[in-house]
């Protein structure tokens, strides 16, 4: 359900604050510039949440929440004060009219949204269908860790995301990086002094805007009872360390829904191309596997008959990449996509060792892969 | 209820330093010091000599008055566009008008908390509506019958300059 919120305020600046504090819920919200105005948009609108200010030309806030609250039809719409005026002589006057919360003018984004949220059940635009992020797409993600060489450590093994990787020291300092900007997901170390993580992620729990922000505990791999609370507090996954650099990448594409697929898959004129990378681990594996299907079927809809597994980047077989690789063939096989391998010498003598990939044939680049296709 | 004249000076700078801190620390992110300067002599026009942008909210009450604030134009074009979430290109489209209205805001914010304060002393008073003047070389001449006090504020390398200029009301 998308929630409707009428403003009324002669500001255009307070206007746009308000456009801005809600543009990341699945909240519409609809201006007005006087009581007039902001009572004729109420009748037609029927917002679920009126923001008032009061002081404002033609009719004031107080003539107009007086009209509002006297109409058997609007007056059950919620109204919240967001007004200059925040004497206690005003507040009583307006307090007796009929308003259901108030906040005084100058005041933070998270209060607005805090606020409402207590009114409506505010969720993040995500929530509604939109277009699917990719993996190429940037993101933020906030580290919260004491330990500069962490930080570092993360920094440079994803330094080829498009992904802002940001850092903070203390939960203080998260919570206003979290008021500041938007956070795709944050990393909190759980060894923080006083077990500050768990208090931290309490707090991010409780605000609007953090509310459903994926959090992943960083913690050591033999710490079992902070990996234990963690998980039983909600945290949304663990990154033990030692960091494994690229689990840690799936992990983090997993948790904020990224669409990887773009990544392992393309087509490149009338071929399927799945390039598969350097560090081919089970993690990978697993990623590439789950897009599999799907990317062959999209393919074959869309009129390609032929596939290149290019590995030439893959520094070693191991049993998890030929399992995978024969699957792979199955699927192309199964709907008559004619397939060839791209791979470089170190692969292909590995392959010599195995019985299963003994006779496979490998091409050394994709132009070859692609002219071998000719012959079909 | 005392009279204008008797409420101590420091009343005022507190006052209206704690209303410029709360708003351009709330809203702007930014902290303002007080400079220390005589707060019964006026702004020197040669102070003001560049385009300014001039905000204007009153109070009327148990103590009519009107607060002046003077942005030097670039401070109120990055004030505006800190506000709005607009970056230099997308303000210059919206033009001096989304400038003046966020200057009007922020005036408007700042003598709220200010005459906010006031109430809570037993002062009650309302708000007008926000006015901007753009100019330079402005120089202001009160009636001879209003408490006039003046204030300077640093905020990051910009100056923001209060002119208050009060009477007793109602």
């Amino acid at each position: 359900m998308r929630y409707k919120l009428l403003t009324v305020d002669d500001s255009k600046t307070v206007r746009i604050i308000v456009q801005k504090a809600f543009k990341l819920f699945d909240c519409e919200v609809i201006e007005a510039y006087n009581g007039v105005e902001g009572l004729a948009l109420a009748s037609k609108e029927s917002p679920d949440v009126i923001l008032l200010d009061v002081t404002m030309p033609v009719m004031d806030g107080i003539e107009m929440l007086t009209k509002l609250k006297s109409d058997p039809v609007l007056k059950s719409i919620p109204v919240v004060m967001l007004t200059a005026e925040g004497g206690k002589d005003s507040v009583v006057k307006v307090a007796k009219i009929g308003v259901r919360d108030f906040i005084v003018k100058p005041f933070k984004e998270d209060l607005l949204i805090q606020k409402v949220g207590r009114i409506i059940d505010l969720k993040p635009i995500t929530d509604t269908p939109t277009k699917v992020r990719s993996v190429f797409d940037p993101a933020t993600v906030l580290i919260v860790e004491d330990k500069p060489a962490i930080y570092a450590q993360i920094q440079d093994g994803l330094k080829h995301t498009p992904w802002d990787i940001q850092c903070v020291s203390t939960t203080g300092e998260a919570i206003d990086a979290c008021g500041r900007s938007t956070i795709d997901l944050m990393m909190i170390s759980l060894s923080l002094p006083d077990e500050a993580a768990f208090t931290l992620f309490r707090v991010l729990r409780a605000n609007l805007k953090t509310k459903y922000t994926p959090i992943f505990g960083l913690v050591v791999k033999t710490d079992a009872a902070a990996q234990q609370l963690a998980q039983q507090v909600g945290f949304t996954g663990l990154a033990t360390k030692p960091l494994d650099m690229s689990e840690l990448e799936a992990k983090i594409s997993r948790a904020m829904n990224l669409d990887t697929s773009e990544r392992y898959f393309r087509n490149d004129q009338d071929t399927l191309v799945m390039s598969l990378p350097e560090n081919c681990g089970l993690a990978v594996m697993n990623e590439v596997a789950t897009h599999l299907k799907s990317k062959i079927s999209e393919a074959v809809d869309s009129g390609i008959n032929k596939a290149v597994f290019d590995l030439h980047e893959v520094r070693r077989l191991d049993m998890n990449l030929i399992k995978f690789l024969l699957s792979a063939m199955q699927s192309c096989r199964e709907v008559s996509l004619h397939f060839s391998l791209v791979g470089s010498g170190a692969i292909v003598t590995e392959c010599r060792a195995y019985e299963d990939t003994r006779s496979w044939h490998f091409y050394e680049t994709l132009e070859e892969a692609r002219a071998s296709f000719l012959n079909i | 209820m005392p009279a204008i004249e008797d409420i101590p000076e420091t009343v005022f700078q507190d006052t209206v330093s704690r209303a410029v801190h709360r708003v351009f620390s709330t809203m702007l992110g930014r902290s303002a010091v007080l400079e220390p300067i005589d707060s019964l002599t006026p702004p020197d026009a040669t102070e003001l000599e560049h385009p300014h942008v001039v905000g204007t909210v009153g109070f009327i009450g148990s103590i009519n008055g009107l607060i002046y604030l003077y942005l030097a134009v670039p401070f109120a074009q990055e004030c505006a566009s800190h506000l709005l979430g607009m970056n230099t290109a997308q303000l210059a489209k919206a033009g001096d008008e989304a400038v003046n209205d966020a200057i009007g805001e922020i005036t408007n914010m700042t003598v709220g908390t200010f005459k906010n304060q006031l109430s809570d002393r037993g002062f009650p008073c309302r708000l007008t509506i926000p006015s901007i003047l753009r100019c330079s070389r402005i120089s202001i001449k009160p009636m001879s019958s209003a408490t006039r006090r003046i204030y300077r504020f640093k905020i990051g390398s910009h100056i923001l300059t209060a002119d208050l200029l009060m009477q007793t009301g109602e």
